[in-house]
């Protein structure tokens, strides 16, 4: 295959995960990753190098809009970034290591069964336009980890506040973890963080995740790019691509209700967890 | 749906619009380096293939600061390349850099402090951790 086809594919490619990683917070690796492995021969080690760069175009882009939007919630992204970054440069530093070794292949089936676990809670709140009855604890009273949006779907400012922040900082290190080892996941542990324990509304949720991915993929494309493992001629039409349909998903996601993007998101983690467990076993 | 705190800190407005001018700044100039970039490529090098692209990773050439250098100088489109992804690499970092810059001028200590210890941990994985892997 000619490179300027191969070019034209993975900008086409990356604009569908682009659009994907907008509208749930997963950032697009998820798409990005296992097509490039299956439909291009390309390794593994570089197909994850180019999912770091594809969240990071994702989140960069739909950062912008979200944080403009007030979606993001600038406060509670960054303080959960204190858990998310020392697992990603642990996750890929391991990745470095354990390219090759067993204790990856488990760890993804057991990453991809967890998910699967989540699902059932997830599914009995897809009716949950916004979370009830919410207590801050005392982390979220004394660093005021609650906020207010203006929810274009309801057509009313919608106030939140942050509940359980001691798991979702746990969720939130392995969210790291798996960003960095694998390129994909880390999006889907924090949105289910930032929902189930925090308690925030989902597209607050989806947001604050696209806005912290970035910072989660910045530190481990570091160790993957000193590694050899991002290549340019693969990463830039990706990264192109995906702004592009990014972009597309942080025009959408405002004017959605909280439940649709819910629907959005349950089959994407679903198809991700089944992914997770066939690449554990060693299938494409 | 609860009311949250009586009296939280709260950003200025200057810092959303900060941060979004930061991150779309940043976007455009990565974006622009690597399509250019890419363009630039395709003409010096008409008939590569997805074979030569697996088989050689031109980035390997400009991983340390001197062949980055000295790539730009030559005018390696590969080079251009990594330039491109290097300050999309960047961008969310100067995004926790200026979130540290807001908290501090809003004398908030223990954001401050959260937002501190992620800038170092990200310069530590960048500086340190990835040229030791290497």
């Amino acid at each position: 295959m000619d490179l300027d086809l191969l070019v034209g594919l993975l900008i086409l490619l990356a604009i569908t995960a682009g659009l994907v990683g907008a509208l749930s917070g997963l950032g697009g690796g998820v798409v990005v990753i296992p097509a490039l492995v299956i439909l291009f021969g390309v390794p593994i080690p570089v197909a994850i190098g180019t999912g770091a760069i594809t969240i990071l175009a994702t989140s960069t882009t739909t950062g912008a809009a979200y944080v403009r939007d007030r979606l993001s919630d600038l406060r509670i992204g960054m303080f959960l970034e204190i858990a998310t970054v020392p697992g990603a440069l642990l996750g890929a530093t391991a990745t470095v290591f354990l390219t090759h070794a067993s204790l990856a292949d488990t760890l993804l089936i057991a990453l991809g069964l967890v998910l699967i676990a989540t699902i059932p809670g997830s599914l009995a709140r897809r009716n949950e336009e916004l979370p009830s009855r919410v207590q801050p604890d005392a982390r979220s009273r004394a660093l005021g980890l609650s906020g207010e949006y203006q929810d274009q779907a309801l057509g009313r400012p919608v106030s939140y506040t942050a509940a359980r922040t001691t798991p979702a900082l746990g969720v939130m290190f392995g969210a790291g973890l798996v960003s960095g080892m694998f390129g994909i996941g880390g999006g889907v542990f924090k949105v289910l963080a930032l929902e189930k324990y925090l308690r925030l509304p989902m597209k607050v949720a989806t947001a604050t995740s696209n806005f912290m991915i970035g910072v989660t993929a910045a530190a481990g494309a570091g160790i993957l790019f000193a590694a050899g493992f991002v290549n340019p001629l693969f990463a830039a039409p990706v990264a192109l691509g995906t702004a592009i349909g990014a972009y597309g998903g942080s025009q959408i996601l405002p004017s959605l209700r909280n439940r649709t993007v819910r629907l959005i998101f349950l089959p994407v983690v679903a198809i991700l967890a089944v992914e997770m467990i066939l690449r554990g076993f060693g299938l494409p | 749906m609860t009311a949250g705190p009586s009296r939280v800190p709260t950003l200025p407005d200057s810092a959303y619009s900060r941060m979004t001018l930061v991150l779309r700044g940043g976007l455009f100039l990565a974006l622009g380096i690597m399509v250019a970039a890419l363009v630039w490529y395709l003409l010096v090098f008409p008939s590569a293939t997805l074979a030569d692209a697996i088989a050689t990773n031109p980035i390997l050439n400009y991983l340390g600061a001197t062949g980055l250098a000295h790539g730009l100088a030559d005018g390696a489109p590969a080079a251009y390349l990594t330039l491109g992804l290097l300050a999309l690499v960047a961008t969310p970092i100067l995004r926790v850099a200026s979130g540290f810059y807001y908290f501090r001028l809003g004398h908030e200590r223990a954001m401050e402090g959260i937002t501190f210890a992620v800038l170092v941990m990200l310069f530590f994985g960048l500086l340190v951790l990835g040229p030791l892997i290497r």
